[in-house]
């Protein structure tokens, strides 16, 4: 046994591998990652927008009727639903359920989906009726989502708004969209 | 280029205080027990200053509507490490809430005082709670807050005026305060358009600035009292 190396040196507790270290961090920012993400967004009825949208060929301003008069889109309540269902029952056994539910006279109340945080000012008038922009561009493929998605289909950060700004030569005073 | 500004006529003032319980109704502002009052620890985004001259029984009142200045050259500004208050691009000193760290040295720069720090978290009384003005946020603890011009006005104005067809005018965005005072000692308007009152106003000789001094450039004016 070489005497020069000190007797403990073979007590020294191995240092903690960097990949197993990484790992673990990895694994903690993911599950706080997964606590802090936005929860579900649950829907009274699996309301098929596809079906709406391209085969009957509504308009989004059916339901959404305030797209281009104020800051909220607004969702479609029983009487909206009804002014169809009532008459008559799709062929789903979905639709079949709606048409029960409005003719028991239950209301419906579908939720929001995009909440915006509240120190956010957004009006969908301003860019809907004045900028032009399409429902897709800030929603997604919404338009053709076959079930309610729970969660929202693009993620808004505010670089998204701040690129279309400066694209288009909107204004980029913080107070324009900060409240 | 707009610039947003204020004139206030002293000797029109009353000292009602309209403009302030506008303000705090407006602007969601919080309102503190009479304890915490005692204190000092009320918010006045606009706060009616009063002075009483001579003895009594000669005794005569003055007021004085104090806003934020909306300096054009802001102490507060230049002192924000982080950006939460920036002067805007039509004049108005913008407060970003959920940017504000809480550091509180533009409350220390402003020569005005009117900049106010949420020591507590906002309160308000069961039934006022309800009334909170949805174009303005409510506040949390540890960020300083101050009057803003009413800028949620203008930018409501801005898009009814877009979805019109239209040009801006003066009547079209005003503040609570100046909206609201019963003599219209206040009045509000773009400084530089020659067809809004306040252009005029400020030229009046009585106009002067408060502590113009210091180079502030404050865009609040106000009429000196004739007598």
């Amino acid at each position: 046994m070489n005497s020069s190396v000190p007797e403990r040196a073979g007590r020294v507790p191995s240092r903690p591998r960097p990949l197993v270290l990484g790992l673990v961090v990895l694994a903690l920012l993911v599950a706080v990652a997964f606590a802090f993400r936005t929860p579900p967004v649950a829907q009274p009825v699996a309301f098929n927008h596809l079906n709406h949208t391209t085969d009957l060929k509504l308009d989004c301003l059916f339901c959404h009727k305030f797209v281009n008069k104020r800051e909220h889109a607004g969702l479609p309540d029983a009487r909206v639903c009804g002014s169809c269902h009532l008459d008559r029952a799709g062929k789903s056994a979905e639709s079949r359920r709606v048409t029960a539910l409005l003719t028991a006279g239950t209301p419906l109340r579908f939720n929001k989906l995009v909440r915006l945080p509240s120190h956010v000012y957004f009006s969908h008038r301003r860019h809907v009726a004045i900028g032009q922009l399409k429902c897709a561009q800030c929603h997604g493929d919404i338009a053709t989502s076959v079930v309610p998605p729970s969660r929202p289909l693009v993620q808004i950060k505010m670089k998204v708004c701040l690129d279309c700004h400066q694209a288009k030569s909107q204004s980029l005073d913080c107070v324009a969209c900060h409240r | 280029m707009t610039r947003w500004g204020m004139v206030i006529d002293l000797d029109r003032c009353t000292g009602c205080a309209a403009c302030e319980v506008a303000c705090k109704s407006e602007n969601n502002i919080a309102t503190v027990s009479p304890e915490q009052a005692d204190l000092g620890r009320t918010f006045s985004w606009m706060k009616v200053m009063a002075q009483v001259n001579g003895d009594f029984p000669d005794t005569t009142m003055r007021f004085m509507p104090r806003p934020c200045m909306q300096c054009d050259n802001p102490p507060c500004v230049k002192v924000c490490p982080v950006s939460a208050t920036y002067l805007g691009e039509e004049g108005i000193v913008g407060q970003i809430y959920a940017r504000c760290i809480g550091c509180r040295y533009c409350a220390n720069a402003c020569p005005y005082t009117v900049k106010y720090f949420n020591w507590y978290a906002p309160e308000w009384p069961e039934t006022a709670r309800h009334a909170l003005n949805p174009d303005v946020s409510v506040r949390p603890k540890g960020v300083i807050e101050k009057c803003t011009f009413c800028h949620h006005r203008l930018q409501r104005a801005k898009e009814e005026a877009r979805s019109d067809g239209r040009e801006l005018q003066e009547e079209d965005f005003q503040p609570a305060c100046a909206e609201v005072c019963p003599t219209t000692a206040i009045v509000f308007g773009d400084l530089d358009n020659p067809r809004h009152r306040v252009h005029e106003l400020k030229q009046d000789p009585r106009a002067m600035r408060l502590m113009e001094e210091l180079g502030t450039e404050p865009k609040v004016y106000y009429l000196t009292p004739r007598a």
